[in-house]
């Protein structure tokens, strides 16, 4: 049986050293994420907004203007 | 993104852009865990704003340099870039305030966590929210502070109603 608790306490350290790398260490990650969701979508062709270069208007605030 | 952080300074040094300063998911990623963007968004500052083609300088500028147009962006390297005129008063003191950071030693203007906190309240869907939250969970932020931030740009409601949601329960 696994100790939860600990379990969590882990992640929580995992996810504050990503938080905690430098920048442009973060961005590269960033690159890798990208390419790996690009690659699940193609897996599906329907997937909404499965055009990776597509634009979210709304994550940059233009719903506002 | 460095030579995305040298095609803005330059811009900016040829006097095409007054100003600009990094937002959305690129931006946030600065300040916690890497999150999932597909792009690089900039506010900027035009000499021109009024004219039919507003960012027509803008990308006549990175074709000159090398950097074609892809859709409603300019790929520079990995990455599609996207210029948005800063559209509100909101926006435009979020660029003018802007953090002067370093990417690999090039200067790099990123807007504070505190007004992209509530440049996406001000938009309010989920993941907005959720960028919120993260500023917020990255410490980055306080409530007391992003609360008259917001009072201060008439969300008020919009800051009331994300505090029910997702920090009250």
């Amino acid at each position: 049986m696994s100790d939860a608790p600990a379990e969590l306490a882990r992640q929580a350290a995992w996810q504050k050293a990503r938080r905690d790398l430098p920048w442009p260490e973060k961005v590269r990650m960033v690159l890798v994420m990208r390419e790996s969701i690009a690659a699940l979508r193609r897996t599906w062709p329907s997937a909404p907004g499965s055009t990776p270069t597509g634009r979210d208007q709304a994550d940059r605030g233009e719903t506002t203007k | 993104m460095k030579d995305v952080a040298i095609l803005l300074n330059g811009m900016r040094e040829a006097g095409v852009i007054r100003n600009y300063a990094l937002f959305g998911a690129m931006a946030q990623v600065r300040y916690t865990e890497p999150v999932s963007t597909f792009d690089v968004d900039f506010l900027v500052d035009l000499p021109d704003p009024e004219r039919m083609d507003a960012l027509g300088p803008i990308y006549q500028y990175c074709t000159r340099l090398g950097w074609k147009p892809e859709g409603e962006a300019v790929r520079v390297g990995d990455w599609p870039v996207q210029f948005i005129q800063a559209f509100s008063v909101l926006t435009r003191e979020a660029m003018e305030q802007a953090d002067e950071a370093s990417y690999e030693g090039v200067p790099f203007r990123v807007v504070r966590p505190d007004h992209l906190a509530v440049i996406a309240l001000s938009v309010g869907r989920l993941k907005d929210h959720n960028r919120v939250v993260a500023l917020l969970d990255a410490g980055v932020v306080d409530r007391e502070a992003l609360e008259r931030l917001a009072a201060r740009h008439g969300l008020t409601e919009k800051w009331a109603s994300f505090k029910r949601r997702f920090l009250d329960e």
